[in-house]
């Protein structure tokens, strides 16, 4: 089955040349031009993961990010044309999983598709404990005790990551690569927002994590 | 006091001024021996006494006024101080200081000259008036006494007391006082019913003894001197007449002396009203001067302030303009500048926030449809071989160049991000030594394609420091990339060390290296050491400007040194702590394996760029010297190695400016 793949951006040649590219590698797109149109092209088409240009007219992009993450899981990349610190991070805080600065290569953009769509069925029954957490990997759960934690599968997977080895201390470099599938150096800053999305989730209090712990100057592992 | 040299001034002019008499001789002071003479003469024990006492009592004043000065000292210093600082800083109180300065010292002269002047005057007529009373009296004297009858001694005795009493005059006041004196050494007879007469208790020592000697030595003249008498409990000044009187055969001395006193205590009166007038003016001289200052200086002082605040930063700050005179064209000027510049500044702050604006507008204008056509050029480039050659070839050229399009829109980005000062440091406590792996894992196929090896000499295993991981990312990318590009296929070295306060990181190349001149010019934008090998290695020639840049914002060096045909290396010194500062580099700019072999093949660059200090670590030599040995070690290259001709001879043209520029070299 083809995954369909959401276009948000209102550059029409871009989506179109996007579109291309997409066939080209088996995807299905599906394209919306305007913001304020986008979570209704979202709810019609259903897609599998949501390409979000961040400037578009109509409602803002990080505002669209915001309105389909309230009500879905699906994986958002954003195309961003600035790579303003600031931006970036406003997206991600915003729901969004992984972006792609303009201008990209189709390779890249490709890469990051593939990377999000990641079938998670080879999953065996497993389940993981970190402090007082407990992970159904298979399930696709995570409860303390007996209130369950709803993650996205991003979170999902970074929380999976750190559990499945709680002795091991994890750069920010190596959790782009295993959770993000990032094979070359990438913004770490991906790490730290997702790291305090999921903390601010599975935390009791966030501030002073026991689930997630830092270590300082080299990375992130499970708390005991 | 001023009194006293007066009276007594005796001039040349007033000698001859005098008809019929003359001063006592030549003989100088003739009023100033008389008091001394002897108390100290031939007494050299009793001298050496009252020396010694003195001096004790010197010493002991000496200690009085020390201790009293250090105890004191602090706060005359502190007062010494705030009148200095006053004097320096206060336009007001220097012109008041000095106009008070030079009006007591004009003052003084006038007052001096003033006083002496009436002084001469009071004197003048006072002698004058003494010299005619005593000619009279002496003439009515000589006369009384040439007739008269000398028979018993009690009528001689009576009649000399007599004639002597009448010239004391008439009256409560004595107008003049006698000293009637036999003269000495008489060799006739004499008369020895009366020996010596004064009146009021004088005695003859109240006459000096010039004029005595000039009277004994004398015929018939008159001569006069000042001299001081004792009247009651003080002493007087006078003027003392003396002629020769004869009695009976003998002769006498008859000196009248007259008082001053009256004079004296009119000439006092004048000085005291001089002086408090002096005073009096000096005071109201001060005071409007004062005023005068003021209203001059308090403008000034008004345009000082508000000077001040508008360079601090409050633009609508102006000078408050009155009437039409200078001070008010000068505040109106002020004003007219101040508003200009508000204008100008401001005009400024727009155009940087519409530069700002400008730049993320073309960031995101220009990537949208850059992305398109990048996506076109790899789709086209991708389906090359269905092509046939010459639309292969264009689809090839169309990918290389969009790829080289975007690298160079990218660093222009950054560029004029860092130029409109947006560039923020996102400095997080990251280990230096991980991410050099990484970028070097990065680098690992294009250091295949030059055939080069990369080598980490990192002994401390890991180094954490507080950094934009992002940014020291793209500068060691750059500085690695670049010692691939430039390394010939030879071994990259990049070594890591640390000490308390800084990181440093070194890559060093052996390929083709560069001259000092060119090592000089290494970060300067769009700069490239050979523009005929530019076209093929690419790049935007802005890396290492973004490198210096980020180095900046760290607050780090970034620094180059080369040498033609021994390699390049480069050094990127860095706080430990964000915002701290670097007092040394852990590792020296010029590699260790060069050696100190010819002093010809040894020329160290280094730089120091924008707000960095110009660190002189590495290579710590005296400059002069050094500046010396350059000229002569760069003779010795040229001859050394013919081959090379050309090459240190434009390094030596080239370099001579960039010495004054760039700091040291050796």
């Amino acid at each position: 089955m083809k995954a369909r793949i959401l276009v948000v951006d209102d550059d029409e040649a871009l989506a179109e040349m996007i579109g291309i590219v997409l066939r080209n590698d088996g995807f299905e797109p599906v394209f919306c031009a305007d913001g304020g149109q986008a979570l209704d092209v979202f709810r019609s088409s259903k897609p599998d993961l949501v390409l979000l240009d961040l400037m578009l007219p109509g409602t803002d992009g990080i505002e669209v990010c915001r309105q389909i993450r309230s009500e879905s899981d699906v994986p958002i990349v954003m195309l961003t044309a600035k790579s303003d610190t600031s931006d970036v991070v406003r997206g991600l805080e915003s729901g969004a999983d992984d972006y792609v600065p303009k201008p990209f290569k189709p390779a890249e953009l490709v890469a990051r598709v593939r990377a999000r769509l990641r079938p998670g069925d080879q999953k065996a029954p497993e389940t993981l404990r970190i402090a007082d957490i407990t992970i159904d990997v298979a399930g696709h759960l995570v409860s303390r005790g007996d209130e369950r934690i709803s993650l996205t599968p991003l979170e999902f997977d970074l929380l999976v990551a750190l559990a499945r080895k709680p002795w091991q201390v994890f750069t920010r470099e190596l959790l782009l690569e295993q959770v993000w599938g990032y094979r070359h150096a990438a913004d770490t800053r991906l790490v730290n927002v997702h790291v305090q999305r999921l903390r601010s989730k599975i935390e009791r209090d966030p501030e002073a994590p026991e689930v997630v712990m830092t270590v300082r100057g080299v990375g992130y592992k499970a708390g005991s | 006091m001023g009194s006293g040299s007066g009276p007594r001034g005796n001039s040349p002019a007033e000698e001859s001024a005098r008809d019929g008499s003359r001063k006592p001789g030549s003989r100088p002071g003739p009023e100033h021996t008389d008091a001394f003479g002897a108390g100290l003469a031939g007494l050299p024990l009793q001298a050496r006494i009252w020396r010694r006492r003195a001096l004790i009592v010197v010493l002991r004043v000496g200690r009085l006024v020390r201790t009293g000065v250090d105890r004191i000292f602090p706060g005359i210093r502190y007062l010494l101080h705030s009148l200095r600082r006053r004097w320096r800083r206060s336009l007001q109180f220097r012109t008041v200081l000095t106009t008070l300065l030079l009006c007591i010292s004009s003052f003084a002269i006038v007052g001096a000259y003033l006083s002496n002047q009436i002084a001469n005057n009071l004197f003048h007529e006072q002698l004058t008036q003494a010299e005619s009373e005593t000619r009279y009296n002496v003439k009515q004297v000589q006369d009384t006494f040439d007739g008269a009858q000398v028979t018993d001694q009690s009528s001689v005795i009576t009649l000399v007391y007599d004639t002597l009493n009448a010239v004391e005059g008439k009256g409560s006041v004595i107008q003049r006082r006698y000293v009637f004196e036999a003269m000495p050494e008489q060799t006739k007879p004499r008369n020895r019913w009366v020996e010596s007469r004064a009146s009021d208790q004088l005695t003859i020592s109240v006459i000096p003894p010039d004029l005595r000697a000039a009277v004994q030595d004398s015929g018939k003249e008159q001569f006069w001197a000042s001299t001081e008498f004792p009247v009651g409990t003080e002493d007087r000044p006078g003027i003392a007449v003396g002629n020769k009187v004869t009695f009976n055969g003998t002769v006498y001395e008859l000196y009248l002396i007259y008082d001053l006193n009256t004079a004296q205590q009119t000439l006092n009166e004048i000085q005291n009203v001089l002086w408090a007038g002096g005073a009096a003016l000096i005071l109201m001289i001060g005071a409007i001067a004062w005023y005068v200052t003021r209203n001059v200086v308090s403008p000034v002082s008004h345009a000082a302030a508000v000077s001040e605040k508008l360079a601090a930063g409050q633009l609508q700050e102006r000078m408050v303009v009155k009437g039409e005179d200078e001070v008010a064209r000068l505040g109106a000027s002020f004003n007219h500048m101040a508003a200009s510049l508000q204008e100008q500044i401001t005009q400024l702050a727009t155009l940087s926030q519409m530069q700002q604006r400008f730049v993320s507008d073309v960031s995101h204008e220009l990537r949208t449809p850059l992305t398109t056509v990048r996506m076109a050029a790899e789709v086209l480039y991708d389906a090359r071989n269905d092509f046939d050659p010459i639309n292969k070839r264009s689809a090839e050229l169309l990918y290389n160049q969009v790829e080289r399009f975007q690298s160079l829109l990218a660093d222009l980005l950054e560029i004029s991000r860092f130029d409109a000062g947006v560039a923020m440091l996102d400095a997080e406590a990251t280990d230096i030594v991980q991410l050099i792996s990484h970028v070097m894992e990065g680098a690992a196929p294009v250091a295949e394609e030059y055939g080069s090896k990369m080598k980490l000499n990192a002994p401390e295993g890991s180094v954490v420091l507080e950094m934009d991981s992002r940014r020291i990312d793209r500068i060691l990318r750059n500085l690695i990339l670049n010692a691939l590009e430039h390394g010939e296929g030879r071994a990259v070295n990049i070594s890591v060390a640390s000490n308390a306060d800084a990181v440093a990181v070194t890559v060093r190349d052996h390929g083709i290296g560069m001259s000092p001149a060119e090592a000089a010019r290494v970060f300067d934008r769009f700069w490239r050491a050979d523009p005929a090998r530019a076209r093929t290695t690419g790049g935007s020639g802005l890396g290492l400007s973004i490198a210096t840049e980020d180095t900046k914002l760290h607050n780090g060096w970034l620094q180059a040194w080369g040498n033609t045909g021994v390699g390049s290396n480069f050094r990127l010194t860095l706080p430990l702590k964000q915002g701290g500062t670097i007092t040394k580099s852990p590792l020296p700019l010029e590699p260790a394996d060069v050696g100190l072999g010819r002093p010809g093949d040894r020329s160290v660059l280094v730089l120091g760029r924008g707000a960095t200090p110009a660190p002189m670590d590495s290579a710590p030599k005296d400059s002069a010297a050094a500046g010396n040995a350059d000229a002569v070690a760069r003779d010795s290259a040229a001859g050394a190695s013919p081959a090379k001709n050309a090459e240190p001879a434009a390094a030596a043209a080239a370099g001579t400016p960039e010495t004054a520029r760039t700091g040291e070299r050796s």
